[in-house]
């Protein structure tokens, strides 16, 4: 089970200030943000054309993760702090491990779409604190272990403990979208914004303590990646143990349909001033730019927002034409985005 | 004022043109007859030439500040002299990059850049400024390669003037003489810029696939001059070079400043360079002078030399080029002469400049490798590219000069060209019949005859009416409106005014699918990176599963730099009539057929047959070399040799 270094808990805990939050409300951005390049990754190796269901749901997951990344910048702001996201520091080493010691150990690398991918990495990141355990045999005693949604509602806690009802920070710099829903993503001026907001992130990743299923209905992540991995749909199921089982449609899946990306490719892999490392180059020129949209969006201009929805889509095709590309002296293989912190030249 | 004015500077590196290319050839434009293979990279009409899977993007790459000029006449290269000097040029940061553009793929000439921001930072990023560049569409095509491009396929070159606006400076600016002083010359926080771009690759050579090489030179912007070209005086080439069929050094600005007593001619546009990069190795002692008696050669097979008694001009100096390969590309091929002895500034009040060779056939005398307008006679329109909806009108500007001045009561006979030819099927023609452009004539109103106010300029009210489908597949027409003055100077020819006049079409308030199939199907078909990639666009319940995104991207302004590039193809009630599908998507089938608009298509008054006039076939020509499919390039061994 996917563990956090207890050491984040025991911070939120024994603060005593707002202030104190910042560095692990910054934490959490880089956190939610870390595991966007993994899946996207994934969601781009699948060729054009086939596998549309794990495209889906890679891709739904994906737009979650940037709500709660948005989400806990809003609630940073909201108490007064700065998010800080155009930074070498924000952004992980691939393959390694994911901010704030999770998953105990756990490597997370750029690759391509597998079910082993899905169920050792998507699924151990995503891993509730008690996963529901659906038509399975063994239900051995869960031991209790610190999980993201438990470091979430530890600095729920301690802001609903602290923080006055209206929150401090500068009401202009909170960030909405017409891309998400209203009672998903909204301005968190008030203590109980904070706390309702972070409700959301631990529902969607996690699911509630009894369902699958988030205040939306929708799957949670875990089940949604355990569909992937068990190719089936989990749907209601009054005869199973906790009311569903992986017993609806088959998901079908077809490997041949996955670019061969190299694991964890490297712009300095690549043959220097090739039209392949120029491709990389400007593949992570976007991501800078995206990056940098995004720091200016949640540092006071919010309307930022749709200039970078912009940026995601050339980062995207970028990366798309990579993974379609030959890798150079690898035969057997086609270029993976790096996902690297490099700041364009002269910029 | 303009970008050859002091202060300025001068950058370079390379652009990245990720152009879409399927639309290329007009006869894919017919989703009746399009097949998938026109999607796949490959030459001819039957192939999606170099880059079908383009997305339109263009951005800067390795561009630095080279070396800036000051109004005292001083070049300075080093960034020890000023801060701003070795420092990066960037796009966009934090929001897309800027877009490369078509007209028309019958109006492929005028590649139009939309959005670009253009940023100088240093490499931790820090702001000396920023802004965004006014659309601006290429002018001034011109042979650059000597090598006739055989490494990158595109051996031609081009310019984009504009302005940079919305500008912010960044902190670092206080720290730059140079930008203090650009900043104090300036007006309307607005810059002038130049840039031109050559070494085009369309082949996977050389790690350099869809780059090429661009040269800029920003300077200082005054009120009320054009924005697209440079309120300049031009040098055309009279040179006949046989293995290109044509001039090198065909077109340059200058700029003469009779208080500075200074003349700065830009040959950044069109010095003629070995290679993709701009390198230069040939060693022709090439010379600036002002001609005493008028010059009015024209280059041509038949007499392909011009030559001057040195008795006829006054020589400013040579160009000092030859000691250093990179002298384009860290000089930007601004060639400034200061502290001219008055008798040559006065001289060049009312004289040709001429760039002069000495010649070898003729001892003694020189051959004129390009010489000034004829009478110092520059007319331009400055917004020469329209796109136009029928019932909307626009203003076109036109500025009148003579020797640099504007030039007052001077007429300019604007004409619609002759309608050309349908094309049939056939084997130079593989897929669909091609429709003609031109027609109908009253598509667009406007009164051909004007005059230049007191201030030298003119402006033609252009309005655009109701047609009814004459391209039948391809939405709206074309249409090529020359302008000329009274004389016209055959070393340059006559400018055009190219519209693109979209059809008549009524706003449909509740679409269902059939109403738009057509046209979503066609983009399907010419940009196959949106249907590969994001969503495809001739499938209606993949789009409405994305209609969010699209509505964001249809709504966008056409100046929005989230603007879709191809939907500025389109009519505002085309574009209405999308959106509202998307706000409600239907996905029922149109029961009305849709062949009314068809048989009411306007008849083409041109005969099939009909021949071209010598414009529009060296215009043909132009496009196919534009497309790499011209296969008359060769190498260009001696120049100016033995002339």
């Amino acid at each position: 089970m996917l563990q956090i270094d207890s050491r984040y808990i025991e911070k939120a805990l024994s603060a005593n200030a707002l202030e104190e939050l910042y560095p692990l409300l910054q934490n959490a951005v880089e956190l939610e943000h870390s595991t966007i390049p993994p899946y996207l990754t994934a969601m781009f190796s699948l060729n054009p054309g086939t596998n549309p269901v794990q495209r889906q749901v890679i891709h739904s997951i994906v737009i979650e993760e940037m709500l709660h990344m948005t989400i806990a910048a809003n609630i940073l702001n909201a108490l007064g702090g700065h998010p800080v996201i155009s930074h070498a520091d924000f952004v992980p080493e691939y393959p390694g491990p994911l901010p704030m010691g999770i998953g105990n150990g756990l490597i997370v690398g750029l690759e391509k779409y597998s079910t082993d991918v899905v169920k050792n990495v998507f699924m151990e990141i995503e891993e509730p604190e008690n996963p529901l355990v659906f038509k399975s045999v063994s239900l051995a005693a869960l031991p209790t272990y610190s999980t993201i949604g438990q470091f979430y509602q530890a600095i729920q806690r301690k802001i609903d403990e602290l923080a006055p009802d209206e929150l401090p920070g500068d009401k202009s710099k909170q960030v909405t979208s017409s891309f998400f829903p209203a009672d998903e993503l909204f301005p968190i001026y008030t203590k109980q914004h904070a706390i309702d907001a972070i409700n959301i992130i631990i529902e969607q990743g996690e699911g509630t303590s009894t369902s699958p299923l988030d205040q939306e209905d929708e799957l949670a992540h875990y089940y949604r990646f355990e569909e992937l991995y068990k190719g089936k749909r989990l749907v209601k199921d009054d005869t199973a143990p906790n009311g569903y089982s992986f017993s609806g449609p088959a998901i079908p899946f077809s490997p041949e349909g996955v670019f061969p990306l190299f694991p964890n490719t490297k712009i300095n892999m690549l043959p220097v001033g090739s039209e392949e490392w120029k491709r990389m180059t400007e593949f992570n020129t976007s991501y800078y730019s995206l990056l940098s949209g995004l720091h200016t969006t949640f540092n006071g201009q919010p309307g930022m927002l749709d200039n970078t929805v912009g940026v995601m889509y050339d980062l995207k095709l970028t990366a798309q034409k990579l993974c379609a590309t030959p890798f150079p002296s690898k035969p057997g293989y086609t270029i993976g985005p790096s996902f690297e912190f490099i700041v364009p030249a002269g910029s | 004022m303009s970008y050859l004015h002091a202060p300025r500077l001068v950058f370079t590196g390379d652009f990245l043109s990720d152009v879409s290319t399927v639309n290329n050839d007009t006869a894919h434009y017919n989703n009746a007859t399009f097949q998938p293979n026109f999607q796949d990279p490959g030459k001819g009409a039957t192939n999606g030439w170099w880059n079908p899977e383009g997305g339109a993007v263009f951005d800067f790459q390795n561009c630095a500040v080279k070396q800036i000029f000051l109004p005292d006449g001083t070049t300075q290269t080093s960034q020890s002299d000023d801060i701003i000097i070795g420092q990066a040029v960037v796009g966009a940061e934090g929001r897309p990059t800027g877009k490369m553009v078509d007209l028309d793929p019958d109006a492929q000439m005028f590649s139009a850049l939309w959005c670009v921001q253009l940023r100088i930072c240093t490499a931790n990023g820090d702001l000396l400024f920023k802004g965004d560049i006014t659309t601006t569409s290429f002018r001034d095509l011109q042979m650059r390669q000597l090598d006739g491009g055989k490494s990158n396929g595109q051996p031609l070159g081009a310019s984009w003037t504009s302005v940079i606006t919305n500008i912010e400076w960044g902190v670092l600016a206080e720290q730059s003489a140079f930008l203090k002083t650009l900043r104090a010359t300036t007006q309307n926080n607005t810059l002038a810029i130049n840039m031109s771009p050559f070494g085009y690759y369309y082949s996977h050579n050389d790690g350099r696939f869809s780059l090429g090489r661009i040269i800029g030179s920003i300077g200082p912007y005054f009120e009320n001059e054009p924005l697209t070209f440079a309120a300049a005086r031009r040098l055309y080439g009279i040179n006949y070079t046989p293995s290109i069929r044509g001039t090198f050094f065909s077109i340059s600005n200058f700029l003469v400043e009779p208080d500075a007593k200074r003349v700065s001619v830009d040959f950044g546009a069109s010095f003629p360079v070995a290679d993709s990069i701009g390198t230069v190795n040939y060693k022709q002692d090439l010379r600036l002078a002002v001609s005493k008696i008028p010059q009015a050669g024209v280059a041509s097979r038949q007499t392909p030399t011009f030559y001057i008694n040195p008795n006829d001009f006054i020589e400013i100096g040579a160009l000092d080029y030859q000691s250093d390969p990179n002298w384009l590309n860290q000089t930007g091929g601004i060639v400034s002469f200061n502290n001219l002895p008055d008798a040559t500034v006065s001289a060049l009040a009312a004289n040709q400049l001429i760039l002069v060779s000495p010649s070898t056939s003729q001892p003694g005398q020189f051959a004129i490798i390009a010489r000034e307008a004829i009478d110092g006679l520059v007319a331009r329109a400055d917004n020469f590219i329209q796109r136009l909806d029928d019932g909307q009108s626009v203003n076109i500007d036109f500025y009148a000069y003579q020797w640099g001045n504007l030039l007052p009561n001077t007429s300019i006979s604007v004409t619609l060209d002759p309608a050309t030819p349908d094309t049939p099927v056939g084997p130079q023609n593989p897929i669909s019949e091609i429709y003609g452009n031109n027609f109908p004539a009253d598509g667009l109103t406007f009164n051909g005859q004007i005059s230049t106010n007191q201030q030298g300029k003119a402006q033609m009210l252009l309005t655009g009416n109701a047609i009814y489908s004459p391209r039948v597949y391809i939405d709206g027409q074309i249409y090529f409106i020359t302008y000329q003055t009274a004389t016209v100077d055959q070393a340059f020819g006559t400018e055009q005014i190219v519209v693109h006049l979209r059809d008549y079409f009524e706003e449909i308030a509740n679409p269902v699918w059939g109403d738009i199939s057509e046209m979503m199907i066609q983009y399907s078909n010419l940009y196959p990176i949106m249907s590969k990639y994001v969503v495809n666009l001739a499938d209606p319940v993949a789009l409405a599963e994305k209609k969010k995104i699209l509505i964001f991207a249809f709504s966008r302004d056409i100046n929005d730099t989230m603007h879709m590039p191809v939907t500025r193809d389109l009519s505002s009630t085309k574009r209405n009539t999308i959106l509202n599908w998307l706000n409600n998507p239907q996905i029922a089938p149109k029961t009305v057929v849709r062949s009314d608009a068809r048989e009411a298509r306007t008849a083409n008054p041109a005969a099939p047959g009909t021949a071209l006039t010598d414009k529009q076939t060296r215009y043909r020509e132009a496009v196919k070399a534009k497309n790499g499919s011209f296969p008359g390039f060769s190498a260009t061994n001696d120049l100016f040799e033995n002339l």
